[in-house]
C-alpha cells in the first residue's frame, strides 16, 4: 500500500515541479537579462521587473522607410511623438499609439518665403504654451523654431555676444523651452552649461554648468598653479567640468545629465530657475552603485547617463549608455526600477540615445538598431508607482496597502519596507514601524518610532517603573546596611580570633 | 592593612588611579588569571558594542560576520602592547616583569570595557537626541583607562613622570614595528606557500603525462 502511494506520489510531484519550472522559465524568458535591484546594503539582488519590452518599432513598421540614427524623441501636448531622424534629416511625428505617422517634416518655409532643409537634427522639443517646435539643427549650427505646420518662425544662430567666445562652435544637440518662451540649448563641446536665449532670440548667458570634481590631482594642480608663471599656466591642461549631455524640463525645474563616465559629481542635476542645483548636497548616486568590470574590453562599465526624462508622475528616468539600462527614480531619487540591457534581442539596446515617457510606457531610441523600443509597465511596476506616488505626496497611510502588495510580490524590495515603516509610524503603531524600519535599514524612522514606543511604554507602566525604582533603592540600602553589620561583626571577631590563637 | 582578595584588588586599582597600582605592587598582588579574563572581556565587549548597539544609532553590515578584526583589536593589540612595553622597559631599567606588565595593563582596561558594555546597554533605551550621554560615558571611560594605563606603567617600572611618557611613546613605536614585521612575515609565508604549491602542481602535471 505504501509503495503504491509512493508510486503515485512521484509522478504527481514531478508534474508539479515541471509545471513550476515551466512557469518560471516563461516569466524569465520575457526579458533578455536578469532583472535586479539593490538591497539595503547596496548589493545587487534579483528583483521583479517593473517594465517589460512590448515591441520595437522600426521605420518600416511605420511605413516610412528605415530611420537613420534617431537621436531624440519627444512626446508633445497634442498626443504625438516627435522623433529627430538625424541621418535622414527629418522630423517624424507619430501618433500616441505609435502605429501611424502623422506627418514628416523635412523642409520648412522660412518667414521670407524660401525653403530650408535640416542637416542632422539632434534634438526636438515642442512647447505647449507657444505651440511651437524647436529643432536643434546640429550641422546647420542653428536652432530652428517653427509652428506645427512647418512654417519657420525664427532661427537662433551663434550669438555675436562677447560672453559667447567667438572661437567656439555652435552645434546644438538638445533644445528645450520653458513656459515663458526662454530657449535652452545644449551644445557639443561646450562645458560652461546650456546656452540660454530670451523669447526674442537674444543670447542671455549660460545656464547650469557642471562643477569640476575635486579629485586629488585637481586639488594638487590648484596649489601648484599658484607658483606658476603666466606662460606655464597657459600651456598646462585646464580643469574643465564635463558638459551637459541632455536635459528635460518639468514645470519650474530643469533636470540635466552628463554622460561622462569619469566623473561622479553632477551626474544628474535638478536646477531651479536661478540655475541652482537642488540635488547638489544630497549625496545621491545615479546608475549602478558598483560598476561592473568588463574583462573582455578591459574597462570599467561606469554609468554614462545620456538622456533624462521626467515622467508625468514626477519619476526621473535616466538612460545609461554603457550598460543600456534605464534607471528609474521617484521624485525623491529613490531607485525604483532598472530596465534594459545591451543585447540584440527585444528589450536590449546597441546604443541607446534618448528616452521618453507616455503614461505608463517608456520609449527608447537606439541609434545603431534604428528602432524605438516600447516598454510597458508590469503589474508590479504599477503597484510600486501607485505606492510611491501616494507616499511622496504625503499619503503614507493610504500607501500602506500598495506597499504591502509590493512586498507580497518581492520581499526584497527595500523601498516598500521604508513605505510601510513610514505608514505605521504615522498610524502610531510604533512596534510595527520599528520592525519594518529595521528591515529597511532606516535609522531615522526607527529612531522616531522608538521614541514613540518608549513614550507609550513609560506612560503605560509608570506605576510599575516607579515602584521598581523605589524597591531597588530600598533593597540596595538594606544590603548595604547588612554588609556593614557583617563587616563590623568580622572586625569584632578578629581580635577574638587572634586572642584564641595566642591562647592556644 | 590592605588584606584584599584578587577581585577586590581590581576594584581598588581602578578606583584609585593615583596610588592603587603602587599599593598592589607593595603587596605583590595581582592575578594573571583575572588579567586574561579581562582581555577576553575586552574582546567580548568590542563584539557587543558593534553587534548589539541600539539600531537607532548605528547600522551594521550584518550580512556577514568576520571575527578576525575583533581578535586583532583585543588579543593581538594587547599582546603587542605587553611585549613591546617589556622589551622597551627592560632596556630603560624598568622593574616590571612581563607577568606584572600584563596584569597591571589589563586591570587598567576595566573602565574602557565597562564603558562599552554600559553604552551598549543604554543605547537600547535612548534616542538620537540623547546620544550626548553615550558620548559622555564613552569619553569618561576612555580617559579613565588612559590615566590608569599611565599610572600602571609608572608604578610597575617605578618610573618618573617624564620617563613614563617616553616609555609609552617608545612602546607605541615598538608595537608598530612588531605589527609591520607580522604583516611582512605573513606575506612572506604566503609567497613561500605559493612557491611550493606551484612546484607541486608542476611536478604532478609532469608525472601524469
Amino acid at each position: 500500500m505504501k509503495k503504491n502511494l509512493l508510486n503515485l506520489a512521484v509522478p504527481i510531484l514531478s508534474a508539479v515541479l515541471i509545471s513550476v519550472s515551466l512557469t518560471v522559465s516563461d516569466v524569465s524568458a520575457a526579458e533578455p537579462y536578469d532583472v535586479y535591484n539593490y538591497d539595503r546594503w547596496g548589493d545587487a539582488i534579483p528583483s521583479q521587473a517593473g517594465y517589460i519590452a512590448e515591441r520595437a518599432v522600426s521605420g518600416f513598421d511605420l511605413g516610412i522607410g528605415a530611420m537613420d540614427t534617431p537621436s531624440d524623441i519627444f512626446f508633445a501636448f497634442d498626443d504625438n511623438f516627435y522623433i529627430a531622424d538625424t541621418g535622414n534629416n527629418r522630423i517624424i511625428a507619430v501618433n500616441g499609439e505609435f502605429d501611424n505617422v502623422v506627418r514628416i517634416y523635412d523642409s520648412f518655409k522660412m518667414p521670407d518665403g524660401t525653403e530650408t532643409a535640416l542637416k542632422k537634427p539632434m534634438g526636438i522639443y515642442v512647447s505647449e504654451e507657444s505651440q511651437l517646435m524647436y529643432i536643434a539643427d546640429n550641422e546647420n549650427s542653428r536652432v530652428l523654431i517653427c509652428d506645427l505646420d512647418g512654417n519657420a518662425v525664427s532661427e537662433i544662430t551663434k550669438p555675436a555676444s562677447g560672453v559667447y567666445g567667438q572661437k567656439r562652435t555652435f552645434l546644438p544637440q538638445r533644445v528645450i523651452a520653458d513656459k515663458a518662451g526662454n530657449v535652452y540649448v545644449v551644445l557639443n563641446n561646450i562645458t560652461t552649461g546650456a546656452a540660454m536665449f530670451s523669447p526674442d532670440g537674444e543670447f542671455t548667458g549660460f545656464y547650469g554648468a557642471n562643477r569640476v570634481q575635486p579629485t586629488a590631482e585637481i586639488i594638487g594642480n590648484f596649489f601648484s598653479n599658484i607658483f606658476m608663471s603666466e606662460k606655464k599656466r597657459a600651456r598646462r591642461v585646464r580643469n574643465v567640468p564635463t558638459g551637459i549631455t541632455s536635459f528635460d524640463i518639468d514645470g519650474d525645474f530643469i533636470f540635466t545629465c552628463t554622460s561622462s563616465s569619469t566623473q561622479t559629481t553632477d551626474i544628474v542635476k535638478k536646477l531651479n530657475a536661478a540655475g541652482h542645483n537642488i540635488f547638489a548636497n544630497m549625496e545621491l548616486a545615479f546608475g549602478d552603485y558598483t560598476p561592473m568590470y568588463d574583462t573582455s574590453q578591459n574597462k570599467l562599465l561606469a554609468p554614462a547617463i545620456v538622456d533624462i526624462d521626467i515622467a508625468e508622475d514626477g519619476n526621473i528616468n535616466c538612460l545609461d549608455l554603457t550598460t543600456g539600462r534605464i534607471f528609474q527614480y521617484d521624485e525623491d531619487c529613490n531607485l525604483l526600477f532598472i530596465t534594459g540591457t545591451k543585447s540584440n534581442q527585444l528589450g536590449g539596446f546597441k546604443q541607446p540615445s534618448a528616452l521618453e515617457t507616455r503614461d505608463n510606457k517608456l520609449y527608447v531610441t537606439d541609434v545603431l538598431k534604428d528602432t524605438i523600443t516600447i516598454f510597458t509597465e508590469t503589474e508590479f511596476g504599477k503597484t510600486v508607482h501607485e505606492a510611491s506616488a501616494l507616499h511622496n505626496s504625503g499619503y503614507y497611510e493610504e500607501a500602506l496597502e500598495p506597499w504591502l502588495e509590493v512586498l507580497k510580490r518581492d520581499g526584497n524590495y527595500r523601498r516598500a519596507y521604508l513605505g510601510v515603516a513610514a505608514a505605521k509610524l504615522r498610524a502610531g503603531e510604533y512596534k510595527e514601524a520599528m520592525k519594518y524600519a529595521k528591515l529597511a535599514d532606516a535609522g531615522e524612522i526607527y529612531n522616531k518610532a522608538f521614541e514613540g514606543w518608549r513614550m507609550n511604554f513609560v506612560k503605560k507602566n509608570f506605576e510599575v517603573i516607579v515602584a521598581a525604582v523605589i524597591i531597588i533603592i530600598i533593597a540596595s540600602a538594606a544590603i548595604k546596611y547588612k554588609l556593614k553589620k557583617q563587616r563590623a561583626g568580622l572586625a569584632a571577631n578578629k581580635p577574638n580570633d587572634k586572642a584564641k590563637t595566642t591562647k592556644s | 592593612m590592605m588584606e584584599l582578595k584578587p577581585i577586590q584588588w581590581v576594584r581598588h586599582t581602578v578606583t584609585h588611579p593615583a596610588e592603587g597600582f603602587e599599593d598592589m605592587r607593595w603587596k605583590k598582588s595581582g592575578s594573571l588569571k583575572i588579567a586574561f579574563f579581562i582581555v577576553f572581556l575586552l574582546f567580548l565587549a568590542q563584539i557587543a558594542c558593534d553587534r548589539l548597539y541600539g539600531f537607532q544609532f548605528f547600522t551594521t553590515y550584518d550580512k556577514m560576520f568576520n571575527i578576525f578584526p575583533y581578535i586583532i583589536r583585543s588579543f593581538v593589540l594587547f599582546g603587542t602592547w605587553v611585549i613591546g612595553n617589556w622589551s622597551v622597559c627592560t632596556l630603560l631599567d624598568g622593574e616590571g616583569t612581563m607577568k606584572n606588565i600584563c596584569i597591571y595593563s589589563s586591570y587598567a582596561l576595566v573602565p574602557y570595557i565597562l564603558q562599552m558594555l554600559l553604552n551598549t546597554f543604554l543605547s537600547h533605551f535612548l534616542i538620537r537626541d540623547e546620544f550626548v550621554f553615550l558620548q559622555m560615558i564613552q569619553i569618561i571611560g576612555t580617559v579613565w583607562t588612559a590615566v590608569l594605563l599611565f599610572s600602571a606603567i609608572k608604578s610597575v617600572h617605578q618610573y618618573s613622570f617624564i620617563k613614563t611618557v617616553l616609555a609609552i611613546l617608545l612602546t607605541i613605536a615598538a608595537m608598530l614595528i612588531m605589527l609591520f614585521l607580522l604583516v611582512l612575515l605573513l606575506s612572506l609565508i604566503q609567497q613561500i606557500y605559493i612557491f611550493f604549491s606551484t612546484i607541486y602542481t608542476e611536478i604532478s602535471y609532469r608525472i601524469r603525462t
